[in-house]
This record gives structure tokens, C-alpha cells and sequence, in this order.
């Protein structure tokens, strides 16, 4: 019997010093606690998949925030394999001035002109999906652009009637995009383009291309991007070539600067997707950068 | 026999229940974090309301946490995103936090006002640093006021300003903390 309540008083001393243990638990794991079980009831949505709205030629799955204006300015020069006469394509120069303004955080407009083939160019991103994690999970953030080209560029054909119309070209594109971790980050675009004008009768007006892009970053404020926009081969033009590009953003404060080569000399969607000529292989390569510079216009939060 | 038994079981029960200390233990139902850089070039605010604490006054014990990612405010989206991305790296480093003991040995279970010197490790972009920081402690009707300003340097927790921003955001961050804490 002694020997019981001995047992029983040693088991009692035991669980007695554990819960006093437990009683002195560290405040700020109870603290840790409850943000765990916050995390779980709401919805963390994932921010900066890529420094800005574009990776190189063409967009990202990033909008620009609501009443911010992002003035963009954009040069290729020529081709490199001009040679030390041109310096290596920096005598010429072709450029985009354009100026994206986000009217909700869901929603940004674009305007732009080039000067290649004296284009305007204009088009909204409407954001569909969130990617997020916590009480709402979805895997990929993505977004609808719409965007409409006018060629201004004068036609000598006299011959024909020229219309406005045969100057329009239209691009839709989805973009289905996907932070996997804090430096990397891919995006897919399904594209599909159309130009009321084709040059020839057998050449399709429409377009069906599938554009893959992403970006590693090397330090907080550096990153290396990449980008490759497929054409299904019955819908390509003919002497036009896959446009691949590869460069790096820059960011420092509210500038993004990007550099990059590329086998593209337009930047707005119709000209780099369906109308790149050039062949790295060749040597057809044009030296580039964006610069990107962010202005709050709205009233600020 | 069984009486002593059941004795030593009650007796050993009380001590169990006794000393969990529900009673003492106040915690954070309102609060209001705030932050300011001072620069020539540029002024910068956010704040949060997500403060989480609590504040042990048997034992003088006290703890708070706030995630980097509840700040709101800011000159533009981007610059949150920046601040989140560049500078806090709130995913590594996704809460800033305060814990330690309270200096002062004064009995926080009567109502007045108090000034107090709270000691402990205070945490920010994963890098801690012993501090004191004083604190207006007003008790009153069993609810716990408590008031802070202190500032943080930048260098001290690893946070590099680049040369191009030196002129928009001070190293010296002044912080404001306000919260109402209760019985839990």
C-alpha cells in the first residue's frame, strides 16, 4: 500500500512540475500560435511574381497598383551583326513610348507608339485570378490583355483601296502565371492574334502562339529574365522566326531598368509574336532596355 | 489509508489548478503600430493594426509580435512592395517582435498610471538586439493601456539602404506602438 501511494504521489509530483513547465511557456509561442492559425483562416495573395509589367517584350502577370502611372521607355537598337561600322547596331535606334495607368488594382490601361512601323498601340489587363495561399488557395495568378495595334506607317500600294481597317491588328492573351518561390517565377501566355491585312492570299489571318517566360532573381534587386513566344507553324508567316529574348531588371526605388537582347525589333505584341525576322543563330540580334519609372497619381491610402 | 489517498489527491490537484495563472495574463485587443522615416528627400509612414501581445503582470513577462505584411500606408503600392521584397524581406522574415521582462517590480493589478522599462529581445528582418524600451502603462477598470515610442536603426538590423535612396529613407525609424490589452 505504502509503496502505491508512493507510486501515485511520485506521478502526481511528475505531472504537477510538467504543467508548471508548461505554465511558463514562452509568451511568444502562444503569440507564434496564433498567427499560425491566422495564416490558415486568411488569404495571403502572392506580390512582385515579376518586377514589373513587362519581363522583356511582353507582359507580365504583374499589374501596376491602383492610380499609378508608369511611364515606359523602350529602345532596340540594330542588329549587332552590323559590325564595327554601325557599332554593332548602336547607330540605330527604334523606340516605344508608352504609359500604363492602373485605374483599380485589378485593372490597367496602356498606350504606347512606336516608332517602328510608326505604331500606335493601346490595351487593358484585366487581373482574373490571384494566386494566393492560407483559407483561399489558388495555384496561378491570371490575367486577360486585349490590345489593338494601328499601323500608321504609309502605304505605297496605290493600286488598291487601303482602308483603315487593314491598318488594325488584334491580340488577345491570357496569361497564367505562378511565383514557385521568392526568386523564380513562369508565366504562360496562350496568344492568339489577328490582322485584318495579310500580304499574301494564302497567309492566315489569324494567329494561334504560345509564349513562355520567367525570371530568376540573383539578388534582391537583380534578376534574369527569359522569354519565347511559339508560333503554331500554319499560322507563322513566311520568313518570320520564333522571337527569343533574354536580359536582366534592374531596380532601384521606382525605377525598373531592363536590358536585353533579343531577335525582335518591335515591342508591341502583333510586331515581336508574329513579325520577328531576325535568327540568333545568324546573329540577328538587337541590343535593348526598358526603363520603367512609377508615379502615384491617385490619392494615396 | 484511502483518506490519506484522497487527501494527498486533492492536495496535489490544487497545486495543479493553482498556479495556472489565468488571472495575471492580459493579451492585445486593440492595437496600433506606426512607422515614420524622416528623410530630406522623403517622407515615409505605415502602420499596422495587426499587433498581437501579451503581458504576464504576476510574473512581469511580456511578449509582442506584428507581421511585416499587415503595414499599410506608404507613398505608393510599390513602395510596400519594396519595403516587403528589399528591405524587410518579410518572406524570410515574416514577423518583427518584442519579448522580455518588465524592469520595474510594481503591482500592475492596481489601477493607475505607470512608467515602466521593458527589457528583451526585439527582433526585426531576423536579427535580434537586447533592448530597453520605456513604456507609458496606464490600469484602469481591468483593461491595460500601454503606450511606446522608440526608434530603430536600420544598420543594427542588417537593413542596407543603397546609395541611390539615401536621401528618401532615414537609417533611424521612429516607431509608435499604442495598444489596449485584457483579460484573457
Amino acid at each position: 500500500m505504502k509503496a502505491k501511494i508512493f507510486l501515485i504521489s511520485v506521478l502526481f509530483i511528475t505531472s504537477k512540475s510538467l504543467l508548471m513547465a508548461q505554465d511558463t511557456t514562452d509568451l511568444m509561442a502562444m503569440l507564434e500560435q496564433e498567427v499560425i492559425g491566422d495564416s490558415k483562416s486568411k488569404t495571403t495573395y502572392a506580390t512582385a511574381t515579376f518586377k514589373t509589367t513587362r519581363l522583356i517584350n511582353g507582359h507580365t502577370v504583374e499589374n501596376v497598383g491602383k492610380g499609378v502611372m508608369d511611364v515606359k521607355i523602350s529602345h532596340r537598337f540594330g542588329k549587332v551583326n552590323n559590325g564595327g561600322y554601325e557599332l554593332f547596331g548602336l547607330d540605330n535606334a527604334t523606340m516605344r513610348m508608352g504609359i500604363d495607368y492602373g485605374i483599380t488594382k485589378f485593372l490597367m490601361i496602356g498606350i504606347g507608339r512606336s516608332t517602328y512601323q510608326k505604331t500606335y498601340d493601346a490595351f487593358f489587363k484585366l487581373k482574373l485570378l490571384r494566386q494566393s495561399s492560407g483559407k483561399r488557395r489558388m495555384p496561378f495568378t491570371v490575367s486577360y490583355i486585349p490590345t489593338i495595334a494601328y499601323k500608321t506607317l504609309r502605304d505605297n500600294d496605290t493600286s488598291r483601296k487601303n482602308y483603315l481597317s487593314s491598318r488594325l491588328y488584334y491580340t488577345h492573351q491570357l496569361i497564367i502565371g505562378r511565383k514557385f518561390s521568392e526568386g523564380t517565377s513562369f508565366q504562360l501566355l496562350p496568344t492568339y492574334s489577328h490582322r485584318n491585312l495579310v500580304k499574301f492570299a494564302k497567309e492566315s489571318n489569324e494567329l494561334f502562339a504560345i509564349g513562355i517566360g520567367g525570371r530568376q532573381k540573383i539578388t534582391k534587386r537583380l534578376s534574369l529574365n527569359a522569354e519565347y513566344y511559339y508560333q503554331l507553324p500554319d499560322y507563322k508567316l513566311t520568313g518570320t522566326s520564333n522571337s527569343l529574348s533574354v536580359g536582366v531588371d534592374i531596380e532601384t526605388g521606382g525605377h525598373v531598368f531592363q536590358l536585353h537582347f533579343t531577335n525582335s525589333q518591335g515591342m508591341n505584341e502583333r510586331t515581336f509574336i508574329s513579325e520577328t525576322t531576325g535568327k540568333w543563330e545568324k546573329g540577328d540580334i538587337y541590343f535593348g532596355f526598358n526603363i520603367s519609372r512609377v508615379f502615384t497619381i491617385g490619392k494615396r491610402k | 489509508m484511502p483518506f490519506k489517498l484522497l487527501t494527498l489527491l486533492l492536495v496535489s490537484f490544487f497545486f495543479i489548478i493553482e498556479p495556472a495563472g489565468s488571472q495575471t495574463l492580459y493579451s492585445i485587443t486593440k492595437s496600433f503600430v506606426s512607422f515614420h522615416s524622416d528623410a530630406p528627400l522623403e517622407l515615409i509612414s505605415a502602420s499596422s493594426k495587426e499587433l498581437k501581445g501579451k503581458i504576464d503582470i504576476n510574473k512581469k513577462e511580456f511578449a509582442f509580435l506584428v507581421k511585416i505584411s499587415s503595414f499599410t500606408g506608404f507613398n505608393s503600392p510599390l513602395q510596400k512592395e519594396h519595403f516587403n521584397e528589399n528591405y524587410l524581406e518579410s518572406s524570410l522574415f515574416p514577423a518583427a517582435s518584442f519579448s522580455g521582462k518588465i524592469i520595474e517590480d510594481i503591482d500592475l493589478s492596481a489601477d493607475g498610471m505607470y512608467t515602466l522599462r521593458a527589457k528583451g529581445n526585439f527582433t526585426i528582418h531576423g536579427i535580434s538586439q537586447e533592448r530597453i524600451i520605456k513604456s507609458i502603462i496606464e490600469v484602469k477598470n481591468g483593461l491595460v493601456n500601454l503606450k511606446a515610442n522608440f526608434t530603430v536603426m536600420l544598420a543594427e538590423h542588417n537593413i542596407s539602404i543603397p546609395k541611390v535612396v539615401h536621401e528618401k529613407l532615414a537609417s533611424e525609424i521612429k516607431v509608435e506602438v499604442t495598444a489596449v490589452l485584457s483579460k484573457q
